[in-house]
């Protein structure tokens, strides 16, 4: 009686949430190691987090702040892994959607709940204008899209600083490096938690249903699971797949204009706190699947605000965001031994 | 032993298998599971020194993945190799060539960028470090002198023909000292002259005291070239003949496990197409490239027949995959024009072709035909989500998609656990039935079926076949890409010969000639003189 590892050719859901879910913990495991290395009491560190966020009102609503973006930039990669394709771009779109509901807000005026909706739709707009260049590359010339939507985060990080720094600063109070505040805000559900993260939940919904109850998502399917049947069966590849990109633009545009409009009301450098690029990482926990980015950017929201619990215990940030790197490595470990089983064999033949 | 020592080709030695010598190799009771199918059981196999030894049976009967366990791709879940009578364990290939076992796949492992003399020298130990491309060159047509294999060590592999690829495969394979020769269904991609000239290979091979495993599911051709025969069914060795004394219909018996008629003799289609009616396709000087934009296909003037089986014939890599294509509006034309009953239409919008009633068994199912990793539902929609009852409006009704594959999985006789698991878990057997009753509901004027038999057991291949008449019959136009001639003669009312891009001429089933077409198909007519 011997064992030996057998692959089988699909996973059964259960067993791949089952994977992630041990993935997620052993990397746990391994940043406690590493804090309790370094001189601390790992499960007094993890006490403190999760009183910090889930044991007041502030905590939470901090927490909601990280959420709703995440969500957002998860969805926003998710839907361009269902066609097959990488937008590791939701970065810069994110940041152009934000110059855009700022210019909306600085420059126009009108009822709140006019401008609010002007802005929300510009943010959509300027994510979507973001992408085009590198989806129209990729549709029409076959440009690979994961060097032109990340080189272009680079281009809207100066187009953020230039316009922050320079054309649009705040010259009445004398901010350095910032614009002035855009008097439109997005409403509040409590204390500094706005309504952002409602819109996140609904767009969440919205592409899910899209894609598993329409026509639109059918076609999105199957040029995403192979493009070769989807051309057979007369599919129209090229179009899905600019929609799909310009969406994703759109979601991360709309991600930015909420960050700008509800959390930090003045368009500066750094705003997008990294969402864009951890949006990659949400994406990818959730399988490429809208609900699934629920749960995927709850975990990051919950180790992004750690990380700015534990500052306070004198670990930097970014030893915390090394969390979402380890979660990301045993993550790919255990989709790939979701696939083996371990099944016993009769090997009568002797080693040579 | 001191055949096995004597791995030279040396010519003139007469050819005597001794009947009482131990064999070189045997495989005893070697089972091999996969995932819900038992390959191999329990089988027994020995290759004696000096024979030609056919392994046959119906495609998925578990000859290949026999082979495979014997030459180290594949570790059995049971059963023992004794090479020389010792007990021998291979995990790789390099270990069963290194013993002089060497394995011909169906397809060839060659580098296509690569010149010949690169290929063989490619991973092979004996190799030198620093050696100039003149040198291997030298080095192979040695060798190709040695072992009697016509080679051109200089060229290319994407510029020669599959019987030359076919050569340089074997080629390697005896530089490394081979002495078992396992050759995969070798003829499958040979024109009948290149098979004899194989078969005259295998010959001279084994008259210097060497093996050759021969595995087809041919049963003329195996009985043309071995000196024994071991049969599998259903992943069962069944039973072991001397190839004399055996017939075809003893064979296929014995391959089916029950009495099978092995010609289809149909009765010609009922069907009177009205002769004021447009033909449902022509195609007009149609010229078109391949996926690496070379000409594929040139100068194809072709009409199709309502109610007519119209064959092509041809060795597979000659313009089969795309003329389907062109037939299907999946591939752009180069020139030329498409006349879909009667109305010119632009090429490569395979939605509108969908729409005009023409239906497409492609040549690749899980490459082109299928998404293998979604749901069996998501991919027996695939040709009618856009009509109701499926689609409702911009939407999908799952309820009735689901009721739509069960109904094409009931027509296929496929029984189906679960309609939500990925198709990529069915047998290809099974994928191909639904891909055929998918294709067949929407093909009301045109059915292309390209190779609809391959990957089928003969009672599915009847099946199928039974499919393709009843279409015929209610006036449907189809066209059958086959590479077995006979399966062509027997169901096709036309037979169109495909050689290098162009149809070298289209006979009329009824009493044409196979010694001719096997010409046309290796671009040579009847009086020796190459054409095209």
């Amino acid at each position: 009686m011997a064992f030996r590892l057998q692959r089988l050719p699909s996973v059964r859901p259960e067993i791949a949430v089952a994977a992630h879910a041990v993935a997620i913990g052993l990397a746990f495991v391994v940043g406690g190691i590493a804090v309790t290395i370094s001189g601390h009491n790992a499960f007094t560190l993890a006490a403190k987090v999760l009183t910090a966020s889930f044991g007041s009102e502030f905590g939470l609503e901090d927490f909601g702040l990280l959420f709703g973006p995440l969500m957002l930039t998860g969805l926003a990669a998710a839907v361009t892994l269902r066609i097959g394709l990488w937008n590791i771009g939701a970065e810069g779109q994110f940041y152009i959607g934000a110059v855009f509901a700022t210019g909306v807000g600085l420059f126009f005026s009108g009822p709140p709940w006019l401008m609010l909706t002007a802005m929300f739709l510009a943010g959509g707009i300027g994510g979507a204008l973001w992408i085009l260049v590198p989806t129209l590359a990729r549709a029409y010339a076959n440009v690979n899209e994961i060097i032109t939507t990340l080189l272009l985060n680079f281009v809207a990080v100066l187009v953020v600083n230039y316009l922050s720094t320079g054309l649009w600063r705040d010259r009445k109070q004398s901010v350095l490096g910032a614009t002035a505040r855009i008097p439109y805000e997005v409403p509040n559900l409590s204390g500094s938690l706005h309504a952002g993260i409602l819109v996140a939940v609904a767009a969440v919904v919205l592409m899910a249903l899209l894609i598993r109850y329409t026509r639109w998502g059918y076609e999105v399917r199957i040029s995403g699971a192979n493009i070769f049947a989807a051309h057979y069966a007369g599919i129209p590849v090229r179009s899905r797949l600019i929609s799909v990109m310009l969406i994703s633009g759109a979601i991360a545009g709309i991600a930015g204009m909420l960050e700008v409009a509800g959390t930090v009301h003045r368009l500066q450098g750094g705003i997008s706190n990294n969402f864009g690029y951890l949006g990659i990482i949400v994406a990818v926990l959730a399988g490429g699947s809208p609900i699934g980015v629920v749960f995927s950017g709850f975990v990051m929201a919950v180790i992004l605000n750690a990380g700015i619990i534990l500052q306070a215990q004198g670990i930097l940030l970014n030893d915390v965001l090394a969390m979402t790197g380890l979660i990301l490595f045993f993550t790919a470990i255990g989709e790939q031994v979701a696939h083996y089983r371990i099944v016993a064999t009769h090997v009568v033949a002797q080693e040579a | 032993m001191s055949v096995a020592l004597d791995r030279s080709l040396a010519h003139g030695v007469g050819h005597v298998a001794d009947p009482d010598a131990a064999p070189v190799v045997s495989l005893r009771g070697i089972t091999k599971i996969f995932p819900g199918l038992i390959a191999n059981d329990a089988v027994d196999f020995d290759i004696r020194a000096g024979e030609i030894h056919a392994l046959l049976g119906e495609n998925g009967a578990g000859k290949s993945t026999l082979m495979n366990v014997l030459t180290g791709i594949y570790q059995p879940d049971a059963g023992q190799i004794l090479l020389d009578g010792q007990p021998t364990r291979f995990v790789s290939p390099a270990q069963a060539i290194g013993a002089g076992i060497g394995m011909i796949h169906q397809h060839f492992k060659l580098i296509q960028a690569f010149t010949v003399a690169e290929n063989i020298h490619l991973g092979w130990g004996e190799t030198p470090v620093l050696i100039s491309a003149k040198d291997i060159e030298d080095r192979t047509r040695i060798l190709a002198e040695k072992f009697n294999l016509a080679v051109r060590p200089e060229a290319r592999i994407d510029e020669i023909s599959a019987g030359e690829q076919q050569r340089v495969e074997i080629l390697k394979v005896l530089a490394r000292g081979a002495r078992i020769l396992i050759l995969d269904e070798p003829t499958a991609v040979l024109t009948p002259p290149e098979a004899r000239e194989l078969f005259k290979a295998l010959r001279q091979f084994r008259a210097a005291g060497n093996s050759v495993v021969f595995i087809s599911h041919k049963l003329d051709e195996v009985l043309a070239i071995s000196d024994r025969i071991t049969i599998l069914r259903a992943g069962k060795k069944v039973a072991l003949r001397e190839a004399a004394g055996c017939t075809p219909s003893i064979l296929a018996n014995l391959m089916v496990g029950r009495d099978v008629v092995l010609h289809h003799a149909r009765p010609a289609s009922p069907h009177q197409a009205n002769p004021g009616d447009p033909p449902p396709m022509v195609l007009q000087d149609v010229s078109a490239l391949n996926d690496r934009g070379l000409p594929a296909l040139t100068g194809i003037e072709l009409e199709l027949r309502a109610g007519e089986i119209l064959g092509i014939a041809g060795v597979a890599g000659n313009g089969q995959r795309e003329l389907s294509e062109v037939l299907t509006g999946v591939r752009p034309l180069q020139g030329g024009d498409i006349v879909i009953a009667g109305y010119r239409v632009p090429s490569s919008n395979p939605a509108m072709f969908r729409d005009a009633g023409i239906g497409h068994i492609p040549e690749d199912r899980l490459r082109s035909g299928l998404a293998p990793s979604l749901s069996i539902i998501d991919n027996a929609v695939l040709r009618e989500y856009v009509i109701p009852p499926v689609a409702r409006g911009h939407f999908i009704d799952h309820g009735s998609a689901a009721a739509l594959a069960k109904r094409i999985a009931k027509d296929a006789e496929v029984g189906i656990p679960s309609f939500q698991m990925p198709v990529r878990n069915l047998s290809g057997g099974n994928q191909q039935r639904l891909v055929a009753r998918r294709e067949m509901r929407i093909a009301k004027s045109v059915l292309v079926a390209a190779y609809p038999t391959r990957g089928l057991d003969v009672g599915a291949i009847n099946t199928m076949i039974d499919y393709l008449v009843a279409l015929r019959d209610s006036g449907v136009a189809v066209v059958m890409f086959s590479e077995e001639l006979e399966e062509l003669l027997n169901l096709a009312d036309r037979i169109a010969v495909l050689y290098e891009g162009r149809i070298m001429g289209i006979f009329n089933a009824k009493g044409a000639d196979m010694e001719e077409i096997g010409l046309l198909m290796g671009g040579k007519t009847k009086h020796g003189e190459r054409v095209a």
